[in-house]
């Protein structure tokens, strides 16, 4: 009885371990959509996503800088990555989202064209960034590899780094 | 070692208390030697430091204070009359023990510092033949410590003389008992008679001779009940109270009056909690605000309903409640400006000294509170003004009685509170500014041109002293005369929002006025608007706004200014300043928001002013600092972020504008006025039912003009400002989600562009006052539902001018 009570003990923590290693394994990133390119945070580097609304204009910054919004009694940047990758700016649609992300103390707010969804990837399945933009600089963490296409994986600090 | 962390935490904070309250009262002393209760608290703090550093090991400190006791206890018992010259071996022993007190702070150790000259003359001073042998570093010096200890457990609580021998101790717990007695009789008889007075403190001082003569005479002779020779005549009449001794408070003098703050209740609060609750009370004036604004508009659209009279009551309430919640909360956060202004009777004791002059402080206003904040800062500017008057204004004795002054210079040093401010100020009696010596100095340094000079007035000329690089002095001293000071001054005060107004006359004198807002997260703010965009600016830097046209605007060397009553005033607009894009037409008028910041001034032309506001202040965050002319942001009632100005940074670019030019009022709009066939008009229909549109839409389209659908007030409001139609006229519904029609028609009616597009009003509110409020937002036509199609389609068609052949 006992014995037969340990091995399905055993096996429940077996099974417990082997969970804990996959999640280990596996990334969860939230994709968007910017201009053509499917890109991906770090599901933990997001603290929400929400629609559109009013935003002030700051003087002095460069054009990919819209402003700064209010969240919640916050005052938030806020930063067209459409025009931050060098695409052209477009009306604000149905679809298009503010992600607001946050690395340490650092917050701000990001357009993107269209939410995806939350991807669960493995490690393995990820790719480094390419040569050519390879070094400290780059905003590319990394490229995911799903069945039918490619995901660019961002870093978020990188993102919420000044550059001007 | 975390509880001797601890008690060393205490130990500093209560040294560091001490130490700042003694210094103000040996100043005091020094005119007033015989103040037994001074000399008795002064001496008590040298006792404390020194009995919780000796538990503590700091052998230094220790001794030092050991010896300081020494002389003191010597001057309490009489055996010696504190002398400037004593006063100074004390005051430098007193900078020693607060540099060792740094030092244990920084290192929690006391060595490094060598006090061995300064107890040598203290020793000298209190009778010995200064030589003593001084602990250097810890092992050598314990020893002689652990010695005093043990008396320490001996005598208990009063561990401190261990200099005396048994009977001197002994004579001094009688003395302190017979002098403890004679007070409480001395208080007691007072009570019973205020007036008629016997010789209680008299006897006191009797007792005192008494024990100076019990113990061996040292330096001068104790002057006796009725004291003869006095330094300073103040110090006659403190005597002389005295002698008629009025009770224990005229006795005690200055000393007696501050003792009750000692009694006060307080608890020490972290700095970072009030901080988070000024934030929460932030969040809450924020809240209130948009709630206020709410209130407006609920009031607007249920005119009349009973229940706006509750929620009304509500509202007040909650707007009363945090304000006084704001005031409370930003109380527990001041100080007493007098924590700054203690510092300043010994500093200008040492100048004094130094510079061979005769200067008397006068204080006032100790009480006014100030942020802390605030108070923090403004430490450093005070003492550099302070330091200048001394040097730069008051003169030598000599030149003074020359000029016929008095030989005594006075610098007073006041405190007080004006509206939302508080201003600080220094004034002094010395030669006062020359302004031509100033505009020729400057010159000659090259910091203004000659035309400038030229065109300079004298308070101008007073702001030079803060230009970098500018000083009057002859020679650089130890005191002033590098030219940074005054510059850092400005910088200082400018940075707390703060003003610096000069003023002075040759051979009177010099007045400094630092006005100062009360709290730095909180201000009032004047919102003023450009284009679509609004700023607020810290209403302190506003001195007053006018209303101009265009044509009140010359331009002089490639920058704009105007007359302001006799004076030129340059100005710039605020769109050159801040890059705004100018989508809309200004209008004839615009206004210019006169900013004063210490001397200068600077006319900001804006396009609009909204009013008055309270802001909370928040930054920008990392991302995002730094920005020229940007001090920070702050959420609207209506929950959008508006900049806060930096009026410093924005006058600093201003220069760099050359010139405003404000944008022809006509030059768009009218241009495609040429109808040549019906759809050449364009009608929007504003209403938030399809079927309403649908209906205004089957009357007008048999005309052929062309018609853009909007479902409310913010929609129109966009495809208007869009610009991808040039309207002829507008059929607006009054009653409409997000923003009714009267909104939508003040709105429109703000863009000089809109001011003759003729909105149409088509509605079934039929009240009079409806009608009215119409008339007021601008509509030109009003009609109520139902209507026929045909009394529509002429109502509009009188309204854009159709064309008859059209028809």
């Amino acid at each position: 009885m006992s014995d037969k009570l340990k091995q399905i003990i055993n096996k429940q923590s077996q099974q417990q371990e082997s969970a804990v290693s996959q999640t280990d394994n596996v990334v969860q990133l939230v994709g968007f959509v910017i201009g053509d390119e499917e890109y991906a945070v770090p599901i933990l580097a997001i603290q929400e996503i929400i629609k559109p609304f009013e935003w002030t204009r700051v003087p002095q910054v460069p054009k990919y800088v819209l402003g700064v919004f209010n969240l919640r009694g916050a005052v938030i940047p806020l930063i067209d990555l459409r025009t931050k990758f060098g695409l052209q700016s477009k009306k604000h649609t149905e679809e298009t989202r503010f992600i607001v992300m946050r690395h340490g103390d650092d917050v701000a707010g990001f357009v993107i064209d269209r939410l995806t969804m939350a991807i669960r990837i493995k490690k393995e399945n990820i790719g480094p960034a390419p040569d050519t933009v390879n070094g400290d600089e780059t905003i590319i963490d990394g490229v995911g590899k799903q069945e039918d296409k490619i995901i660019t994986i961002l870093k978020v600090n990188k993102l919420l780094e000044r550059d001007f | 070692m975390d509880e001797f962390q601890e008690i060393l935490q205490d130990f500093l904070v209560e040294s560091f208390e001490l130490v700042e309250k003694l210094d103000e009262d040996l100043v005091e002393l020094e005119s007033n030697p015989e103040d037994l209760e001074l000399l008795n608290g002064i001496f008590r703090v040298a006792h404390t430091i020194k009995g919780a550093s000796s538990f503590l090991n700091f052998d230094v400190l220790t001794h030092l204070t050991h010896h300081m006791e020494d002389v003191l206890n010597k001057a309490r018992h009489g055996e010696l009359v504190i002398t400037p010259d004593i006063m100074d071996v004390v005051l430098e022993s007193i900078d020693l023990m607060k540099t060792l007190l740094e030092t244990i702070r920084d290192t929690s150790e006391d060595a490094g510092i060598d006090v061995s000259d300064c107890v040598s003359k203290l020793d000298r001073v209190s009778g010995g033949d200064g030589n003593v042998e001084t602990p250097v570093v810890e092992p050598s010096g314990a020893q002689e410590e652990p010695a005093a200890e043990e008396s320490v457990a001996e005598q208990e609580d009063e561990p401190d003389y261990e200099n005396m021998d048994e009977s001197e101790i002994e004579d001094e717990i009688e003395r302190l008992l017979k002098q403890r007695q004679a007070e409480d009789k001395a208080k007691r008889e007072a009570k019973i008679a205020a007036g008629e007075k016997v010789l209680m403190p008299e006897h006191d001082l009797d007792e005192d001779t008494k024990e100076s003569q019990d113990e061996q005479p040292k330096a001068e002779p104790k002057p006796t009940a009725k004291p003869a020779p006095k330094p300073v005549p103040k110090v006659e009449a403190v005597a002389t109270e005295d002698a008629d001794a009025e009770n224990e408070d005229a006795k005690a003098g200055a000393p007696a009056k501050r003792t009750p703050a000692a009694v006060e209740q307080t608890i020490r609060v972290d700095v970072k909690r009030l901080d988070h609750l000024m934030n929460l009370i932030g969040e809450l004036v924020l809240a209130k605000n948009r709630l206020m604004k709410i209130n407006e508009e609920v009031e607007e659209r249920y005119e009349g309903e009973e229940f706006l009279e509750e929620l009304n009551q509500v509202v007040s309430i909650v707007s009363l409640v945090t304000t006084d919640l704001q005031i409370a909360v930003m109380k527990t956060r001041m100080l007493p400006v007098g924590k700054v202004f203690n510092k300043f009777p010994r500093m200008i004791r040492d100048l004094s000294r130094e510079l061979n002059k005769k200067i008397e402080l006068v204080l006032a206003g100790e009480d006014t509170e100030l942020d802390k904040s605030i108070v923090e800062e403004i430490g450093d500017p005070l003492v550099h003004i302070i330091r200048n008057s001394c040097d730069h204004g008051v003169e030598s004795p000599a030149e003074r009685a020359a000029k016929g002054k008095d030989e005594m210079g006075t610098i007073g040093l006041k405190a007080y509170n004006e509206g939302n401010q508080i201003v600080i100020q220094i004034d002094d009696d010395g030669k006062g500014l020359d302004a031509e010596m100033l505009k020729a100095k400057s010159l000659e340094k090259g910091i203004i041109s000659e035309k400038e000079a030229e065109n300079m007035s004298d308070k101008e000329a007073f702001g030079l002293i803060f230009k970098p690089g500018f000083s009057t002095a002859a020679s650089v001293t130890n005191v002033s005369g590098r030219g940074v000071g005054m510059d850092v001054v400005k910088t200082n005060i400018e940075k707390l929002n703060g003003i610096i107004d000069i003023d002075s006359e040759v051979g009177v004198g010099t007045s400094m006025k630092l006005k100062i807002p009360l709290t730095l997260a909180i201000i009032q703010a004047l919102l003023v608007g450009v284009q679509e965009e609004y700023y607020a600016i810290p209403l302190a830097s506003v001195l007053e706004t006018v209303r101009i046209s265009k044509d009140e605007i010359y331009t002089v060397e490639g920058r704009s200014v105007m007359r302001l009553r006799d004076d030129v005033l340059s100005l710039v607009h605020i769109g050159d300043i801040f890059e705004v894009e100018r989508i809309l037409d200004a209008s004839d008028h615009a206004y210019v928001v006169v900013l004063g910041l210490g001397t200068s001034k600077l006319g900001l032309i804006v396009d609009t002013l909204v009013g008055q506001e309270e802001i909370v202040i928040k930054s920008l965050g990392d991302y995002l600092k730094g920005i020229d002319g940007i001090a920070g942001a702050t959420i609207r009632g209506d929950g959008g972020v508006t900049l806060i100005v930096d009026v410093v940074a924005l006058m600093q670019m201003a220069k760099d504008v050359k010139t405003t030019t404000m944008i022809d009022a006509s030059a768009e709009g009218s241009a495609s006025n040429e109808k040549n066939k019906p759809s050449d008009y364009t009608i929007m229909i504003v209403d938030d039912s399809k079927t309403d549109r649908t209906i205004m839409r089957k009357s007008l389209e048999s005309m052929g003009m062309t018609l853009i659908e909007a479902a409310d007030g913010q929609e129109a409001l966009g495809i208007l400002k869009s610009g991808e139609h040039n309207f002829d006229a507008m059929l607006v519904d009054i009653e409409m989600p997000r923003m009714d029609g009267y909104s939508l028609a003040s709105e429109i009616k703000k863009y000089n562009k809109y001011k003759n597009l003729p909105l149409i009003a088509v509605t079934s509110r039929t009240g009079k006052s409806d009608r009215m409020r119409g008339v007021e937002s601008g509509m030109v036509e009003y009609i109520t539902k139902p209507y026929s199609s045909d009394y529509l389609a002429s109502v509009v068609a009188r309204n854009v001018n159709f064309k008859a052949e059209f028809l």
